[in-house]
């Protein structure tokens, strides 16, 4: 209760921070973190067995998956947005389906844009990594007697991992900030609250700064949850002294 | 003492990169306790050899007998391969390799790294794995340095950590790969002595080496190859103190 006064005496005499301009931007919040974090999730989900399988000998599984993160990394995200987003509708039958009830709302049309670009990236980031495994300690895990799967499960994917980690720590915030495009397929996003905002009061500053802020702290939460899985993770590769 | 299978036993070897014959034809015996040295200068086949031994390198002709179980080769479109790598996950893991550059896991501290094949590959349970590997790494004298990583270590205490992790195969025969060639000479001692001990206690090793005072010390065989044959072998008397080869005569001079 006391919280309560105290935050509506702050408000007073604030014409553009009303808690109802709050309250939108709260589910912008909401909004991005959820289609952040999901996209993320199902990303990281997709990449692990396609930056397994880019690696392999047989063409036919390998190009495919080249093909894929090259058109994905190689083609502006708000496009991919677009297409997936307005292109739906068009597609035969699916407004018949029970897809379509999802498909028409604009946030699971961006989570898909989301998620198929950042599998992509993370695909050949973690693709990378695997490649970079010291041959070295690959021949020790054969001279050892491990079979190539138990090799990939315990030496290759655990070093490659770690390895990857700073690069993944930057793709994490790479999407955070290109989920702003969200807005822009009416998305009520943190950037599409700060437009609503923006729209109605006219006040560039305000509106787009304080969205601004609230980006710059959710940056920062993901770079110290980083920073602690590195030290974590990572700690074979730092020099004790 | 008949009646035991013989730990490794290779015949006619050959092998071939490309258009260059490396291996032309080596067969090696060893019997338990044996140490043997291959000597040799360098691209005269040795590593090869050994790396054949446990199939890191696919020997095109030969047999491989390990503790007394052929390995079985079948043709295919791109040259000669195991028929069954069943077989050659159970053989590898009665012949376990040192490194020339140590090539433990970076990822995993030392004593993980000691106990890593031991519990995955050969399903020992990890309590027990823990105890033997920490009765080896006090062994070879890095009691201390269980848990630090790799890249925290010298080369010297990364090789003895490397040779810990193959005692824990419990294995058939040890196979070295030159093991000291990538260490500063202050900390080539420390290998060698613990290696000697390895020998001392009856261990069946396969040393590729250049460190010839440990050869004439410690192996019941050396054996002198060059170009993919072998030049001359026989006891370290006779083949280091005595050689009859001039060129091995010219590779055991001293060089300045």
């Amino acid at each position: 209760m006391e919280l309560v006064n105290w935050f509506n005496e702050l408000l007073a005499g604030n014409l553009i921070f009303t808690p109802q301009t709050l309250g939108y931007y709260w589910n912008g919040v909401v909004t991005t973190t959820q289609l952040v974090f999901l996209s993320l999730l199902v990303g990281l989900v997709m990449a692990v067995p396609l930056s397994i399988l880019r690696g392999s000998k047989h063409r036919w599984i390998k190009l495919p998956i080249y093909a894929y993160t090259y058109v994905f990394r190689g083609t502006p995200l708000l496009i991919q947005l677009y297409i997936i987003y307005y292109g739906v509708v068009f597609v035969d039958g699916i407004q018949q389906t029970f897809l379509w009830p999802l498909l028409r709302e604009a946030f699971y049309p961006a989570l898909i844009a989301f998620t198929l670009n950042t599998a992509a990236y993370t695909t050949e980031i973690f693709h990378g990594a695997i490649k970079a495994t010291a041959r070295g300690e690959i021949e020790a895990a054969r001279a050892y007697g491990m079979s190539d799967r138990m090799m990939m499960r315990r030496i290759i994917l655990p070093s490659a991992f770690r390895r990857a980690l700073p690069a993944y720590g930057n793709e994490v915030i790479f999407m955070l900030h290109a989920s702003a495009i969200a807005s822009v397929v009416t998305l009520m996003d943190i950037t599409g609250a700060a437009r609503f905002v923006y729209a109605r009061y006219y006040a560039p500053f305000e509106a787009f700064l304080f969205a601004a802020a609230i980006y710059l702290c959710l940056t920062f939460a993901i770079l110290y949850f980083f920073r602690f899985l590195e030290r974590r993770l990572l700690a074979h590769l730092r020099p004790q002294n | 003492m008949a009646d035991t299978p013989i730990p490794l036993e290779v015949r006619n070897i050959k092998k071939r990169f490309g258009d260059t014959e490396v291996l032309k034809g080596l067969s090696l015996q060893a019997r338990k306790g044996d140490v043997i040295t291959l000597i040799g200068a360098s691209g005269s086949g040795k590593s090869t050899f050994l790396r054949c031994m446990n199939l890191l390198e696919q020997p095109d002709e030969g047999d491989l007998i390990v503790h007394g179980e052929e390995v079985l080769f079948k043709q295919t479109r791109h040259g000669r391969e195991p028929a069954d790598w069943k077989q050659v996950v159970r053989m590898r893991a009665k012949l376990s390799m040192v490194f020339q550059s140590f090539n433990l896991w970076a990822h995993m501290t030392l004593l993980e790294n000691v106990i890593e094949a031991p519990i995955h590959v050969l399903g020992k349970p990890r309590k027990e794995a823990i105890e033997q590997g920490r009765a080896l790494l006090e062994r070879v004298g890095l009691t201390e340095r269980a848990d630090a990583y790799p890249a925290q270590m010298s080369g010297g205490q990364q090789q003895r950590g490397a040779i810990a992790r193959a005692l824990a195969m419990g294995p058939e025969v040890m196979l070295f790969d030159e093991p000291t060639s990538a260490l500063d000479p202050e900390l080539v001692g420390d290998v060698l002595r613990v290696m000697h001990g390895l020998a001392d206690e009856g261990r069946t090793m396969v040393v590729v080496t250049h460190e010839m005072g440990f050869a004439r010390d410690v192996s019941s065989q050396v054996i002198y190859l060059h170009q993919g044959l072998v030049e001359e072998a026989g006891p370290p008397q006779d083949v280091l103190v005595n050689p009859t080869s001039p060129r091995l005569k010219q590779f055991l001079a001293p060089k300045y």
